[in-house]
């Protein structure tokens, strides 16, 4: 067992790191129960004007809209990259041999080039596909991450291959090993893809609102963009959305952290 | 087993199947990517501005050359990436061993807190840390207390620098930490409880076991992050400005500048992004050489 | 387990089913006949598509135009899409870049500064303003100057940036001044009286975001220089004008009487929060100032001081605002010249609402003037009727180069003034080094 001094300074550690990594949020929370100038002024405990705050927000944009889009394109986008994603990662390391490892090498090429540099041809590419303003247009680009491949196939590493041997014996077929036993047992390296997916398709901005037109279109990163837009910022209202903005990533990580640190369950034994 | 014909005919079946499995990512990657990657490297052949576009050759990648506020923003991020990519693995490496620990309270609480930051909009996020290292703010009047000298923050190129790095750290430690959590739980917890039987300290523990065992995901995290502070730009544009003067500009921001601030010069933009390409190409190359040996 | 397996792929081929449809079908959020007229750039025959940003500001005031225009003109309608500034930009480049210009909007609002860059860049762009029968001589002439290339006008103006100082009166009480001894003065009697302010009241005179050359552009419009010569080429080594600009400045922040601060919040809050004695900005600047309620009556609005070496210093510049610009995509051009003439190059209701409504809107159209809302006085602002002084200092203002590559010499600009003031680095070597930059900027 661990010294209590040990022990101590492990919460302590644990404790400051925790506090500071949650100070901005309480400032964003303070924000939005503020009055304009209160924020600008440095306010940092909770006002009352979190009501009025919320009224302008919806009067000035579609936080409706924009929530429902938002979590829409982040749902069904992590759903389908984590499915695209893991089984080529695993396709790459459970099958793995040179050439595959050298496919893999230059998939990841793809993640290093400047986002500024391929917005222009990748543009030019969906307006020829008459494709501008569709959700396709959204989700094509982020679908198939060389990060997420690199991921599932770090990941599947350390998946059995004795396992593999005896569900073959067992006579199941190639995918049926992928998806009763892999998924299953991986259940941790989906958690812990499924938040960052979703975080990062919840994030995104400079993409959706390239190939977006439409008010109808809008997501959250675009409303709290457009609350910074105008000559003078109600910061009150700012802070609001971008409150807003970040709890769903939040309640998200709080519900998938159990799966992915609290060990392997059930399924191998 | 070598003759066998049986055995060779499942390899290849397998083998196939292996090729199955990852087409349809590749094809993306590749549609979605390499196309636009490739018509990328065909600007960078041209010069001028606007769509008044002509073949230049290696024009442009000459240029780069004799380009003193590339060199600058070159500068600036090799800094960051030597400093701030270690620091951040290692803290991040630590915390998830920390939060491991079966026997700690409040872990789900930790954990998510810690996590807060990268989900954080950086809208927030770049207006607190302005304010918090404002000339009055919030760490000047700590410093004070402490009876130390305030620190005008933004005004030095090294301090700018330095916040820009604390800004990075705090913003994705808890990013990593995940990774690093999840990657854990592909370690039997057993083996722990046997290291601790047979006398192993914490620090043994954490050398010994965690380290080798985390291999793939620290590589895992070193590709992401070095290609993550190559590519900065979130910080640079939104906390300093690049400044002072253009101290703390990054290549991506530079590379944004020249698009869509400035009068754009697209041919230019893409030679540069090019050499960041290649610089993240080779750095990885290096650390998959160093750390994916199976 | 196996359940669970089962559930997951009945899931995802229902989402890839779902996918699939929405791909084809467009947005299926948004078909509710808006798609249709926003990507066909006005299919409509009434109806006219628009970028623009800000809901209290742009996009109502494009909204209440074409209510107005639609008293006359029966089934008229603008689509707004809220896209800020430099999304506008970036879309632009972006449609411009990849040759297709189908999903511009009819209309889209364009901030002055880069009304240059984009013309020069991608003439495709645009629509010919010339002969649409707007009278650009009813607006003021600085303001009509920054979408004017070739001689060909691109743009309507629209919002005023005129520059403003704006005083708190109250300090200024302390240190014994009044507003007129700093209205129609030079910027050494400022920089004077402003040590007075800082030892009578412990307040700086102004403050100012690092690295932002914002004052600095200011100043050399007030004389009409700019860091372009008319032939296009740059102006920055050996320009008198910028070096004065640059010289007052640097001997503010030495002498404590301008304080440089981190950012645009900390900016804003140095003005509500009162620890600065005025502030010298685009009259924009207002909507910020009055935002702090109860200082209410605490302010005065003058002209800004005005160099003293140069032959053509006046008291006036200006800072931002913005133009209305009509699209190649645009089906009706004549139906969107006509709307834009009849609202913002002629409809006095228009502006007289714009400011009633307290969207601090305020005009660079002349005959705006005329009417009594603009007359009215304010009572944040002491009493005075801030909004016709407003546009008369905006006719007043002289125009300057902007030039395709403004905002590569503001850049530079920038870089060099906070070298000099905030790292102790050489005037004249910072200056030359902003030179090599714009130039090599240039050179591509």
């Amino acid at each position: 067992m661990m010294s209590k001094g040990k022990k101590f300074f492990q919460y302590a550690f644990l404790t400051i790191v925790s506090l500071l990594s949650v100070f901005p949020l309480y400032y964003m929370f303070c924000g939005a129960t503020n009055k304009s100038t209160d924020v600008v002024a440095g306010r940092l405990y909770p006002g009352g004007y979190l009501v009025e705050n919320f009224k302008s927000l919806i009067a000035n944009q579609d936080l409706a809209r924009a929530l429902f889009n938002s979590f829409r394109n982040a749902i069904v986008l992590t759903f389908l990259a984590l499915l695209i994603c893991s089984i080529a990662g695993y396709g790459f390391e459970i099958y793995h041999d040179k050439g595959k490892d050298i496919v893999m090498t230059i998939l990841l090429m793809a993640m290093m080039i400047p986002f500024a540099a391929i917005m222009i041809p990748l543009f030019r590419m969906f307006s020829t596909m008459k494709l501008t303003n569709t959700m396709t247009a959204v989700m094509l680009p982020s679908l198939s991450t060389p990060f997420l491949i690199m991921m599932f196939r770090q990941s599947a590493r350390s998946f059995p291959h004795d396992m593999i041997e005896a569900a073959r014996m067992d006579g199941l077929s190639e995918i049926g090993i992928f998806f009763r036993m892999f998924i299953p047992t991986m259940k941790s390296t989906y958690a812990a893809a499924m938040t960052i997916t979703f975080m990062n398709a919840w994030n995104n901005y400079l993409w959706p609102k390239v190939i977006l037109k439409t008010n109808e279109s809008i997501t959250m990163p675009m409303l709290v963009a457009n609350l910074l837009g105008g000559y003078s910022v109600d910061y009150g209202m700012l802070m609001l959305g971008v409150f807003i903005c970040t709890v769903p990533t939040a309640i998200v990580f709080f519900c998938l952290q159990k799966s992915f640190a609290e060990g392997i369950t059930g399924s191998v034994k | 087993m070598k003759g066998s014909g049986k055995k060779l005919s499942l390899e290849r079946r397998h083998n196939l199947t292996g090729w199955v499995f990852l087409i349809p990512a590749t094809a993306l990657i590749a549609w979605m990517s390499f196309y636009p990657m490739i018509q990328a490297f065909i600007l960078s052949l041209q010069t001028g501005l606007g769509i008044n576009l002509k073949f230049g050759g290696l024009t442009n990648y000459t240029r780069i050359l004799q380009d003193a506020t590339f060199r600058q923003c070159l500068f600036n991020t090799i800094f960051y990436l030597i400093i701030q990519v270690p620091v951040m693995l290692i803290l991040a490496l630590i915390l998830a061993s920390m939060l491991n620990n079966k026997h700690l309270r409040f872990k789900g609480l930790f954990r998510t807190m810690i996590f807060l930051p990268c989900a954080t909009s950086l809208v927030s996020y770049s207006m607190i840390f302005r304010s918090m290292f404002a000339n009055d703010g919030l760490v000047n009047t700590l410093l004070r207390g402490i009876g130390m000298e305030p620190v005008m923050w933004f005004a030095n190129a090294w301090t700018a620098r330095a916040v820009i790095i604390i800004a990075l750290i705090w913003r994705w430690t808890g990013y990593n930490m995940v990774f690093y959590l999840a990657g854990l739980q592909n370690i039997e917890y057993s083996v722990y409880e046997a290291a601790k039987i047979d006398g192993a300290s914490p620090r043994q523990s954490f050398f010994k076991i965690t380290v080798p065992l985390l291999k793939p995901t620290i590589l895992l995290t070193a590709i992401m992050s070095t290609n993550g502070t190559l590519q900065l730009f979130d910080e640079s544009m939104n906390l300093t400005n690049g400044g002072p003067g253009q101290a703390t500009m990054t290549l991506s921001h530079y590379i944004y500048n020249m698009s869509f601030v400035q009068s754009p010069n697209f041919g230019y933009s893409a030679a540069m992004s090019i050499i960041v390409l290649i610089m993240v190409a080779v750095l990885a190359v290096i650390q998959m050489k160093v750390g994916d040996e199976r | 387990m196996k359940r669970k397996v089962i559930a997951l792929l009945l899931a995802s081929t229902m989402v890839l089913s779902m996918t699939a449809c929405g791909g084809s079908g467009g947005d299926s959020g948004s078909s509710s006949g808006s798609t249709a007229s926003s990507e066909g750039g006005g299919s409509g025959d009434n109806t006219l598509t628009v970028w623009t940003w800000d809901p209290n500001f742009n996009v109502y005031a494009i909204e209440k135009a074409a209510e107005i225009y639609a008293q006359d003109h029966e089934g008229f309608k603008v689509e707004v899409t809220e896209v800020l500034s430099d999304d506008i930009e970036t879309n632009l480049t972006t449609a411009a870049s990849a040759g297709d210009y189908s999903t511009l909007p009819d209309i889209f609002l364009m901030q002055d500064n880069s009304f240059q860059k984009y013309v020069a860049n991608y003439p495709d762009i645009f629509t010919d303003l010339t002969d649409s029968g707007v009278d650009f001589s009813q607006f003021a002439e600085a303001k009509v100057a920054y979408s004017v290339v070739d001689g060909k006008n691109y743009g309507v103006p629209f919002d005023n940036g005129a520059v403003i100082a704006a005083y708190r009166t109250d300090y200024l009480e302390q240190a014994g001044f009044t507003i007129d001894d700093f209205t129609d003065i030079t910027w050494s009697d400022f920089m004077e009286k402003a040590k007075v302010v800082k030892e009578k009241t412990g307040q700086p005179i102004l403050t100012s975001q690092a690295g932002s050359p914002d004052l600095i552009m200011e100043m050399l419009q007030s004389c009409g220089a700019s860091l372009f010569n008319e032939d296009g080429s740059v102006n920055i080594v050996g320009n008198d004008a910028l070096k004065e600009c640059m010289e007052i400045y640097v001997q503010m922040v030495e002498d404590g009487t301008l304080v440089e601060v981190t950012d645009w919040d900390q900016y804003v809050a140095s003005l509500n929060n009162g620890t600065v004695a005025s502030s010298i900005n685009g009259c924009w600047i207002m909507a910020s100032i009055t935002a702090q309620e109860d200082q209410s009556g605490k302010w005065a609005i003058t002209n800004m001081p005005r160099l003293e070496r140069q032959e053509n210093a006046t008291n006036y510049s200006n800072n931002g605002g913005s133009s209305w610009a009509i699209s190649s995509n645009c089906d009706n051009p004549e139906l969107a010249m006509d709307f834009l003439n009849a609202t913002f190059a002629g409809s006095t209701e228009l502006y007289d609402d714009l400011l009633t409504a307290g969207t601090g809107a305020i005009a660079t159209w002349s005959p705006a003037k005329e009417s009594d809302v603009y007359a009215e006085p304010s009572e944040f602002f002491g009493g005075d009727a801030v909004n016709s002084k407003i546009l008369g200092f905006s006719e007043q203002t002289p125009s300057n180069v902007t030039g395709p590559f403004y905002y590569d010499a503001r850049n530079a600009v920038g870089t060099a003034l906070s070298a000099i003031t905030q790292q102790g680095a050489d005037m004249d070597s910072e200056i030359e080094k902003a030179q090599d930059t714009v130039e090599f900027n240039m050179g591509g």
